[in-house]
This record gives structure tokens, C-alpha cells and sequence, in this order.
């Protein structure tokens, strides 16, 4: 019988400034490899935009590629690049993140660019309307043309009636044809206030430099009044909800959705054991069950993800050929009341906290993962600093608070059920 | 997500950039042939470790495509004295991960565990690749799950459409026709019988590469991997097979019909080398300008310019044999011509011009500074490094001159590699779509071209 793993006390070292514009910097020093992360989170996604306007801060993602005011049109890629960088993005429901990769020689270059578009984006609407042809074909690649992608939008749109959760992150069709120039204007006054953005800077450097730069660069543009808070609650859900896809497939999905609270419920920490206990790993319970031992699905997939409002605990299953989805439900069903109904066995709850904890590790294997561990913790968390408490929150969790959240969120009126049923003629529209 | 990265590239730059150096390493051979690379590195408290066989798709019997990978993954499914069940369990009571596959030129179990259970996961290890059991129960589930993994890959056309493409690509009895993944023939005709027999003459002492690299002591640490890698039998050296350099007589063009589909998935090849070729180094630099990053060619007219996708790039394959050089981006159906065109004026325009001193050295900067993030932060990454070379009979210089070699490209001489490469007859299309829509006009690519049904069998196209 192997014990507990323990982990270090401090788990990553952080020199922490907030400028006079409100901005928080957050620097991490790492000398293995001659290069820097460095993430803008700015505290703005889909949770922020209203019906007409969805999908806004995922088209802005790609908008800050297009040009500012000193670095004109495609700049951006061509002197980082040049520079020997590269650059991406995402956006969620709750920020959207840019992340740059470069060797330590382009630091200053780096500041300079991002200050210039955080200030000073331009808007060619001729370069507006290319790049949502670039996004309409990036909707069609991961949603029209995607099995998983089309029954993933129907079941948040169904498991949300009020919260903005409900839409799609990219956008519906027929907004991102839509949103005007003044659309983008107020978006970008809205999303990319100094005071709304944690900027983070990982691996070789020192926190001197970074900071003179951050000073040179990014303390002169000015605070603006951040996006209105997000008002609407989503009310309990009074019963189980299911949606329906019918579209040509080989094979049928299944997916699932429980309303759960935010990254800063208490339980947050027993969600994620919980998530290990069911999905994590070839050893959780419903790989063991669903995959291997009733071969009803070929994965399991889903759990929780930090975020700012009340989130979900989702579930994703691809149904093998030859059986139906409400053979998997009633499966589910089983394992979810047993969460409830009988204690986890310690060595099972260990086992759980051991992958959890490694899994911590293998985020800190690069400056990019610490980056992003860092500015995560810091929005959704409240601090960074949370993360060296991580793995004594995770220790905390017990087998009684396992069954007490499952009793809580597992509920059949807390569910929505979208299944996708393949057919073999349908009409889809190009 | 902005843009994905195109497989395979390394990238970016340090204007007056030392050469970077592959970190100190052992390299020992056990008596019983098998290779022994140990890189110990204290950053975080893990380590990796790589068991590579050499043979991969190359090594797989005519008809039998994807054994490779279906015996890995069955080596984990029952091992010594534990069960499937088992392994699964105590690995993650570990909290180690494994995966476990094939590619076109070796089969490879990828371990990452903690430093301080060493012991307990190497003896898990040393078990799969030495003891495996093969239950006839976890065969059959195997063999169900890839059929119905090939059903799923049909129903996303983004996925099938590489696999497509080698069915075009590359002709009858060449190893990367299938490139060690399964189809709905080749699973109906695998048995257990056949897998132990794979297994018996694959999974020996001479074929085996084993490495690690991460936080452990080098000596304590070698005891275990040396009493892991031994308990394999010598067995006899895969001699891989030969295969020339690929040639096309006329252009061919495979459209797969997906009636439904939206969007047109096109791949265009021509030709490419080898990993070994004398030609890499300023392939790179040609890929990356080309379509292998987001300013390429290929990306800025496709994407930037004129808004007809989300990504354009470029592949180039580096294995044992000759592979491609492809074009590869997505189009709405309607399109579909408009894209294609361009793509293929893009790559006119590239043989005619070539590449001017300036991109040159953007290239070259592109290339060293993404380098170390891509290929040299991680263990996983050295251990990925370090049985490659081993794996093409390649050494630490490799690496260690890498910047070098990069530094002594010419514009003059680039451009000549260029045109021995790069090409515009003779190309070889693959789209995936709704073929009703656009059969007629991309007719005009290839006097030869066959349409085939996304449900027939198989990924690979009659003969034409």
C-alpha cells in the first residue's frame, strides 16, 4: 500500500505590482530556457456581451491581431515573428486571454506592441469584414462540422434560461454577420481597461526589468470604468430539461450538464475530486464502468472548469455503434446515486488527491503552463497566492463532503440532457 | 484560438543567438541490444521516460494496418500478474500517466510519474513491455473500439481528411498508406494469434530504445531502467524496408463526398525527403515561410487577405522514407475553387520569386526562438529529442549544431533547394465535401480524379 504524496509548501514564487492605472503584474522568474510567456488576461468574454452581439469578444480576440496605431496592419505577427515569437489567443465565457512566446532578446518589443494595442487599435472595416469570413469559417469548422460542436451549443443553450452562459462563446451565425463597427467601438472601451487586465510574465527575466517596462509601457494608458457587472442570476432549475440533434453520423453522442456553483464556492475543491473520482484517469469509475466493463461509450469525457458565475458539471460521452444513449444514461444515473449513497473507500479518495496533485505538477513543467496557472488563479481565484494552498484544499476534502456535494448537485431536476441521434438523410444547408 | 499550428514545425529566433546545446546525457547498450538513454535534469519532481520498438507502421504485415499501435495499447491491458483493471488503477494511484501507440516508424509507451515512485512505476513498465498477457476479452474490446474510432474520424471531416490524403498519397504496399492506423478491414482481420505473433518478433532487446529524463539519480535510476529494458530477449533487429523517392506521372484528385458537410477539408501534396536528408535544414526555413507559421504565405492570402478560411498551412514530413510536402487549409463549399486557386497561385508565386534575404532571416529567428520552448524545456520533449536521434541514427549534433546549420543558409542557396523540391506538376489533391456541389468545377485540378462515398470502406482509393 503506497502513502500520500506530499507536496512542496510553496509550489511557485511570484513578484506582485499593481501600476497606477489599475493594471496588476505578476512576474515569475525561470532561467531553463532563454525565453519568456508572457498572458494578458483581460477580464471580458461572452458572459459580457447580450443577444445581437454574441460572440463579440471572441471576434475582438482576432480584431487585436489587425493593427494599431504604431503597428499597423499584420505588424503584430510580422515583427514578433521576426523577432522570433508567436502568439495566440482564447476567449471563454469569462476572459479573453492573449498569450505571447519569445526569446528574451524581444521583452521590450513585446511591451511596446501590446501597450500600443491596448491603447490604440485601429478599425479598417474592410479588415473587419474579412475576418468574420475567417470567423465564420472557424464557427462552421468547430460547430457546423463538428458532431461534438453543434450538441455542446444545444445543451448550454437548453441547461441556461436567463445567464449569458447560454450562447455559444463563438458567436451564433447570424450575429457574427451582424455587429456593427460601433459594436466593436464599445466593446473595446468595455474589455481592455488597464484595471481589467492581469498581465502575467513567466521564465528568463527579472522582476526589475519587467517592471521598468511594464512602467514604460503599460502604466501610461489610462483606467476606464470596467464592464458593467453581469446582473443576471440564473435561476434554480425546476426540473430536468432534455434537447434533442438529429443530424447524418456514424455514431450517437451524449452529453450532460448539473448546475454547480462558481470558482469561488467553498465546495469547489470537492467538485474536483469528484471529477477525478468519475472521469479521471482509465481507473475512474465511469471509464471502468462505461468503457471497459459495459463497453457502452468509446470515452468519457467532461468535469468542471473554474468560472466567475455559477458553472456546470458536464459529462460527454461518444455512444459505441449499436447502442443507445438512454443505455448510458441509466449507467450514469447508478453512479451518480452510489457518489451519493456510499462513501467513497479511502484508497480510492487517495488515489483521486495523488492524480489531482500530480496533475498540479505537470502544469508547472513550462513557462507557458505557469503563466497560465497564474493569471487562472489570480481571476477566477481571487489570487495567485491560491495556489500554493491548492494542494492542502484538495488534502481537506473527505469522503462525507464527496457524498454531501454529489447528493447536492446530482439530482434528476438538476440536469439537462442533450443527445445527438445520427440519421442518415438530412437536408443541411451549405 | 487564433490559429492551429501546423504539425511538426519548430520556430522563432535570437538575432545574435548562441547555438543551444542539448542538455548532458548517457548513452549505454545492454547485452541484450537494447539502447539506454538516461538524461537526468532536476526542474520539477517527475519523470519522463519513453519505451520506443523500432518498426512502427513499417513493421506491419500487408493487410494488417494498425496492429502496431492495437498491440501497444493491448501490452497495457493485462501485464505479469495484473490485470487491465489493474494497471489502470495503480498507475493513477500514482498519479502517473501513460499512452501508449504507433507511428510510421516505431511503436512507443510514453510514461510520466512522480520522482519519488520510480520503483513501483518502472516495475509497472518493465511488466507491459515484457509480460504482456494479451486477454482474449480485452483483444476483442480493442478491436471493437478502433472499428467504432474509425466510424467517429468519418463523421469529422477535419480528422479524416490526412488519412485520406495518405490513401492518395502514397501507393499500394508502401508503409505510409496507412500509416499504422486501423480501418474497418484491417480491424474485421486481426486476431489475437496475429497480435502475439507481431508482439514475439517486435518487442525485442534489439528494437528497443528506452529513455528517461527528469528528476532522478542517474545511478539508482539506471538500475532500474537496466532491469527494466533487460528482461526483454535479444530477438532479431527490424530491418525497415526500402522505398524510393515518390514520383507522380499526372495530377490526381480524390474527393471524398460528405454530403452534408459544409466546408470543403483540402489537402494538395508534391514529393518531400526524408529526415535525413541533406535538404532539411532549408526545408524548414521553406515550410516555415511557405505555410508554417502565421505570416506564411499561404496563411497571410488565405486567411489574412482574403478572409476564405480560419487556417492555410503547409506540412512537411520528416520520417525514415521520402513523405510530403502538403498544402492544407478549408473553404465553405461554395468557396471551394476560389480557395484552391489561390492556394495554388500562392505556390506559383513561391517557385517563381523565391525567398528574398529578409525572409530569410526572419525564418531563421522564427525557427531559433520558438526552438528551446518547442524541443528542449520539458522531459517529455528531451525524451521525444533524444530517441529520435537514436531512433534515425543521428547524434547530439544534431542539436548542438542546429543553429549552425541554420546560419550557413544562403538566399542562393535556399532558393535552389527551393526548386529541387517545390513543385507545381504533378500535384496530388484530396477534398473532402459535399461532392454534389463541387465536382464539376474541380475537375479542372486533374483529368484524373475518382469520387469516392465517406461510408465506403477504408481510407485508401482504388488504384487510378
Amino acid at each position: 500500500m503506497i502513502s500520500a504524496l506530499a507536496m512542496q509548501a510553496q509550489m511557485i514564487r511570484v513578484s506582485e505590482h499593481t501600476l497606477s492605472n489599475g493594471m496588476k503584474i505578476l512576474i515569475h522568474e525561470d532561467h531553463d530556457v532563454p525565453n519568456v510567456a508572457f498572458y494578458l488576461f483581460f477580464k471580458v468574454g461572452s458572459r459580457n456581451e447580450r443577444p445581437g452581439v454574441t460572440g463579440i469578444s471572441h471576434f475582438f480576440e482576432h480584431m487585436m491581431f489587425n493593427g494599431a496605431k504604431k503597428y499597423g496592419p499584420k505588424q503584430f505577427d510580422i515583427q514578433m515573428e521576426k523577432a522570433g515569437g508567436r502568439n495566440n489567443a482564447y476567449t471563454s465565457r469569462d476572459v479573453t486571454v492573449y498569450t505571447d512566446f519569445f526569446p528574451r532578446t524581444a521583452l521590450e518589443l513585446m511591451f511596446d506592441m501590446e501597450a500600443d494595442r491596448i491603447r490604440d487599435l485601429s478599425f479598417d472595416p474592410k479588415i473587419v469584414e474579412s475576418e468574420r469570413g475567417v470567423v465564420s469559417s472557424e464557427r462552421r469548422n468547430s460547430v457546423d462540422n463538428s458532431p461534438f460542436g453543434t450538441l455542446f451549443e444545444q445543451l448550454n443553450a437548453t441547461a441556461y434560461i436567463a445567464h449569458p452562459y447560454q450562447w455559444p462563446v463563438i458567436g451564433w451565425a447570424s450575429d457574427i454577420q451582424s455587429w456593427t463597427m460601433d459594436d466593436l467601438k464599445a466593446h473595446y472601451r468595455m474589455g481592455y481597461a488597464p484595471n481589467n487586465c492581469v498581465a502575467v510574465v513567466s521564465g528568463d527575466v527579472t522582476p526589475a526589468e519587467v517592471l521598468a517596462l511594464a512602467k514604460k509601457y503599460l502604466e501610461p494608458i489610462p483606467s476606464q470604468d470596467p464592464p458593467p457587472p453581469v446582473r443576471t442570476v440564473e435561476p434554480p432549475q425546476l426540473g430536468e430539461r432534455r434537447v434533442e440533434v438529429r443530424r447524418p453520423a456514424n455514431l450517437p453522442l451524449l452529453m450532460l450538464s448539473y448546475h454547480i456553483g462558481s470558482a469561488r464556492d467553498p465546495d469547489f475543491p470537492v467538485y474536483e475530486v469528484i471529477e477525478t473520482i468519475l472521469t479521471g484517469g482509465r481507473s475512474s469509475r465511469l471509464h471502468q464502468r462505461l468503457v471497459e466493463k459495459e463497453q457502452l461509450v468509446l470515452n468519457v469525457g467532461g468535469g468542471v472548469r473554474p468560472s466567475l458565475d455559477p458553472g456546470q458539471f458536464l459529462f460527454n460521452f461518444q455512444v459505441r455503434s449499436g447502442r443507445q444513449p438512454g443505455e448510458v444514461e441509466k449507467a450514469l444515473y447508478e453512479e451518480l446515486d452510489r457518489l451519493a449513497r456510499e462513501p467513497v473507500p479511502a484508497e480510492e479518495l487517495q488515489k483521486a488527491k495523488n492524480q489531482i496533485l500530480a496533475g498540479f505538477y505537470r502544469q508547472l513543467k513550462t513557462i507557458a503552463g505557469k503563466a497560465n496557472l497564474l493569471g487562472t488563479y489570480e481571476v477566477f481565484y481571487g489570487s495567485w497566492n491560491q495556489i500554493n494552498e491548492a494542494p492542502a484544499r484538495i488534502e481537506k476534502v473527505t469522503a462525507a463532503d464527496v457524498q454531501r456535494v454529489a447528493a447536492k448537485i446530482f439530482p434528476s431536476r438538476n440536469r439537462t440532457v442533450a443527445t445527438l441521434i445520427p440519421e442518415q438523410r438530412a437536408e443541411v444547408k451549405p | 484560438m487564433k490559429l492551429l499550428l501546423p504539425l511538426l514545425l519548430m520556430s522563432a529566433f535570437l538575432p545574435m543567438s548562441a547555438q543551444v546545446r542539448l542538455p548532458e546525457f548517457t548513452r549505454e547498450q545492454l547485452p541484450n541490444g537494447a539502447v539506454l538513454l538516461l538524461l537526468p535534469r532536476h526542474d520539477v519532481p517527475l519523470v519522463s521516460v519513453r519505451a520506443v520498438f523500432r518498426g512502427g507502421a513499417e513493421s506491419e504485415p500487408p493487410g494488417y494496418n494498425g496492429i502496431a499501435a492495437i498491440t501497444a495499447e493491448l501490452m497495457r491491458r493485462g501485464a505479469g500478474k495484473r490485470s487491465a483493471a489493474q494497471i489502470d488503477n495503480d498507475l493513477d494511484f500514482l498519479g502517473a500517466e501513460l499512452s501508449a501507440g504507433a507511428n510510421r516508424q516505431s511503436a512507443y509507451f510514453a510514461l510520466e510519474f512522480l520522482s519519488r515512485t520510480a520503483p513501483e512505476a518502472m516495475a509497472i513498465l518493465g511488466d507491459i513491455l515484457a509480460a504482456p498477457t494479451f486477454p482474449e476479452e480485452e483483444v476483442r474490446k480493442v478491436l471493437a473500439q478502433a472499428a467504432d474510432r474509425v466510424r467517429a474520424a468519418k463523421d469529422n471531416p477535419g480528422m479524416a481528411v490526412g488519412r485520406y490524403f495518405q490513401g492518395l498519397f502514397y501507393p499500394a504496399g508502401h508503409p505510409y498508406r496507412h500509416s499504422g492506423a486501423a480501418d474497418e478491414i484491417s480491424v474485421a482481420r486481426i486476431s489475437r494469434e496475429e497480435i502475439v505473433k507481431y508482439y514475439r518478433r517486435m518487442a525485442c532487446g534489439k528494437n528497443l530504445i528506452l529513455v528517461a529524463a527528469g528528476d532522478f539519480d542517474p545511478a539508482s535510476f539506471a538500475a532500474l531502467a537496466r532491469r527494466t529494458a533487460s528482461a526483454l530477449p535479444a530477438g532479431e533487429a527490424f530491418q525497415p524496408p526500402q522505398a524510393g523517392q515518390l514520383r507522380f506521372e499526372r495530377p490526381r484528385l480524390l474527393l471524398v463526398d460528405k454530403p452534408d458537410a459544409t466546408q470543403t477539408y483540402f489537402r494538395i501534396g508534391m514529393p518531400g525527403i526524408h529526415r535525413r536528408h541533406p535538404d532539411r535544414i532549408s526545408l524548414l526555413v521553406a515550410n516555415t515561410l511557405f505555410g508554417g507559421r502565421f505570416t506564411s504565405l499561404l496563411n497571410d492570402a488565405l486567411r489574412v487577405n482574403a478572409g476564405l478560411t480560419y487556417g492555410a498551412n503547409s506540412i512537411l514530413e520528416l520520417d525514415r522514407l521520402p513523405g510530403a510536402i502538403a498544402i492544407n487549409s478549408y473553404t465553405p463549399t461554395a468557396t471551394t475553387v476560389q480557395a484552391i486557386d489561390l492556394a495554388l497561385e500562392v505556390l506559383q508565386r513561391f517557385l517563381r520569386t523565391g525567398v528574398s534575404a529578409e525572409q530569410l532571416d526572419s525564418a531563421r529567428a522564427y525557427i531559433k526562438g520558438n526552438f528551446p520552448t518547442e524541443r528542449l524545456e520539458t522531459s517529455d520533449q528531451l525524451c521525444n529529442v533524444l530517441a529520435d536521434l537514436e531512433l534515425f541514427g543521428l547524434d547530439r549534433s544534431d542539436i548542438d549544431t542546429f543553429f549552425q546549420q541554420l546560419d550557413s543558409l544562403t538566399v542562393e542557396s535556399l532558393n535552389a533547394a527551393i526548386r529541387r523540391h517545390f513543385t507545381e506538376s504533378n500535384l496530388q489533391f484530396c477534398l473532402v465535401g459535399n461532392a454534389s456541389a463541387i465536382e464539376k468545377e474541380v475537375s479542372k485540378y486533374a483529368p484524373a480524379m475518382k469520387v469516392i462515398p465517406v461510408k465506403s470502406e477504408g481510407f485508401a482509393p482504388p488504384e487510378f
